[in-house]
């Protein structure tokens, strides 16, 4: 499979993922695709994809951070 | 039975041939865009950064290409963070993340006795591991290898960091924590690894442990041998060779530095390193006039990290001294440094894969009552390991009765200050070289062919 196609798929499942992580109150299943999640981030970047350094900074600025 | 989930391409070299043989205009321009993401996540997060890009009065916007980067974006050196850990430890505010995005925790050695401590998201830890992968792949290790890691786990990253490639790779790691070297060479037969993982000369004096218990290590099970934490067999061609046949096996190694990243995996020519450009840019300074140095000449080799975001480093002066090459005969567009590490621009050196500053001896000297500031710094190689002897010389007027004692309270100093035990010396007062500040005090008196290059003028 050449690269373009890799990566429609890989922005496809990130979104996929994305739906879950914000719906489920399981917090295994939570932090198990927040590691997919990473891990999908990190193909696009060494497919060279233009992505955001740190992703796991969006989930929190969007949700808050741990409780103090 | 469960199917171990191996790659189907394992016939390939290239760990990612995508980017392993990415045009250089492209993997510029990557670079571009990368190092303007790090810049403004440590503007953005990090108040060491707020501070020092405003005083330069540059910023992320400002970079439009490497050149700007290069010449407008300020240097950076390890002290400047020490300084402000140590004010206000554990990391004072050069952490550019909320602590609790810290999933692990190391050190190095710093340049004046006091560690730097290196803070890591677990996403930092990950890209670091995958390095490692490169450096595996590259020479012929695969996910059905075993990896035997001969050292004990502590607060030094490099084999934390060899121990996440190996988990990203898919391999097995057998940990060879809390034995000793006999005990190493007993596990290596019962377990039968495939990959040695061990600083090079630890690697070739378990191998003389081997043999006076009457082990031939080149009928173990070891195929392969990697190395990290001090000079190693693509640096120093007399060393591979010693290792290779010592162990009947390929060797290798990682460039790397605790902070940043392990940044350069050897090639499989075993000619030097390629640096990561997937983890890192990289670009060679001459130490002498500021400017680029050119290709194939000896130049700093200075970092930006795109693996460690909880404490970045940018446009960070590692003292390595490199010949840097944009072509290499194994096909890969990653910059490559002939030799690896040809010396420092700073006295430093390196002891069992610690890491040993002049200064840093020199402070700890300073401090104890009845050493005087005349001392050097011996190294030699016994049974395949470094070891460094402290000569000192007590003031004068110390009592002879007091030599010992004085002895082993130096000795004890530098190993908590240090992690690393040295012997020590005392010579009589009056009877050792007088210096001019400053100047090197290390004598090396290894065989000149287990030097790096510059070290053995």
């Amino acid at each position: 499979m050449d690269r373009e196609p890799m990566l429609e798929r890989i922005a496809g499942a990130r979104a996929l993922l994305r739906e879950v992580i914000e719906a489920t109150d399981l917090p295994l299943i939570e932090r198990a695709l927040l590691l997919a999640d990473m891990n999908l981030h990190w193909a696009q970047w060494n497919l060279g994809a233009p992505v955001s350094l740190m992703p796991e900074t969006e989930y929190t600025a969007e949700r808050g951070r741990n409780p103090e | 039975m469960a199917i171990r989930p191996f790659l189907r391409n394992q016939e390939t070299p290239f760990w990612n041939r995508y980017y392993e043989t990415m045009p250089r205009e492209q993997l510029d321009a990557l670079h571009l865009h990368r190092l303007r993401l790090v810049l403004r996540h440590a503007y953005d997060n990090s108040a060491f950064y707020r501070r020092k890009l405003d005083r330069a009065g540059v910023h992320s916007d400002d970079i439009r290409t490497l050149d700007d980067f290069k010449r407008r974006v300020p240097l950076l050196d390890k002290d400047e963070f020490i300084l402000l850990q140590e004010e206000r430890p554990p990391y004072g505010d050069t952490l550019a993340v909320p602590p609790d995005y810290v999933a692990h925790h190391c050190e190095t050695s710093g340049t004046t006795g006091i560690s730097l401590r290196i803070p890591y998201t677990g996403y930092d830890t990950e890209r670091y591991g995958e390095a490692w992968c490169y450096a595996f792949w590259w020479l012929g290790v695969r996910p059905r290898d075993t990896f035997y890691f001969a050292f004990s786990w502590g607060l030094f990253a490099g084999f934390w960091s060899a121990y996440w490639g190996v988990r990203r790779l898919g391999a097995t790691l057998y940990s060879g924590g809390g034995q000793n070297s006999e005990g190493h060479i007993r596990m290596i037969q019962k377990l039968r690894p495939t990959v040695l993982v061990s600083t090079p000369t630890y690697a070739l004096h378990l191998a003389e442990v081997a043999r006076k218990t009457g082990v031939d290590p080149a009928s173990l099970s070891v195929k392969f041998t990697f190395h990290a934490g001090e000079p190693g067999p693509c640096a120093i061609p007399a060393m591979r060779r010693q290792i290779e046949e010592a162990w009947g096996a390929r060797a290798g190694e990682m460039l790397g530095l605790a902070e940043v990243h392990a940044l350069a995996p050897s090639c499989p020519t075993q000619q030097g390193v390629h640096v990561d450009e997937t983890g890192c840019f990289s670009w060679s300074r001459d130490p002498a006039t500021g400017e680029e140095a050119p290709e194939g000449g000896v130049g700093e080799n200075i970092i930006t990290t795109y693996v460690n975001n909880a404490q970045p480093l940018i446009n960070y002066q590692t003292h390595d001294l490199v010949a840097r090459y944009n072509q290499c005969e194994c096909g890969r567009t990653w910059a490559f440094f002939k030799g690896v590490v040809l010396g420092r621009t700073d006295f430093m050196t390196t002891i069992r894969g610690t890491n040993v500053y002049q200064a840093a001896v020199e402070n700890i000297l300073g401090q104890i009552e009845g050493v005087s500031h005349h001392y050097q710094l011996v190294l030699t190689r016994v049974s395949g390991l470094d070891r460094m002897c402290v000569r000192a010389e007590p003031v004068p007027g110390w009592p002879a009765e007091r030599f010992l004692e004085l002895a082993r309270i130096i000795e004890e100093r530098i190993h908590q200050a240090l992690q690393v035990r040295l012997e020590v010396e005392l010579a009589a007062p009056g009877t050792l070289p007088r210096y001019e500040l400053k100047t090197r005090r290390i004598i090396d008196q290894r065989p000149k062919e287990v030097r790096r290059i510059l070290d053995r003028v």
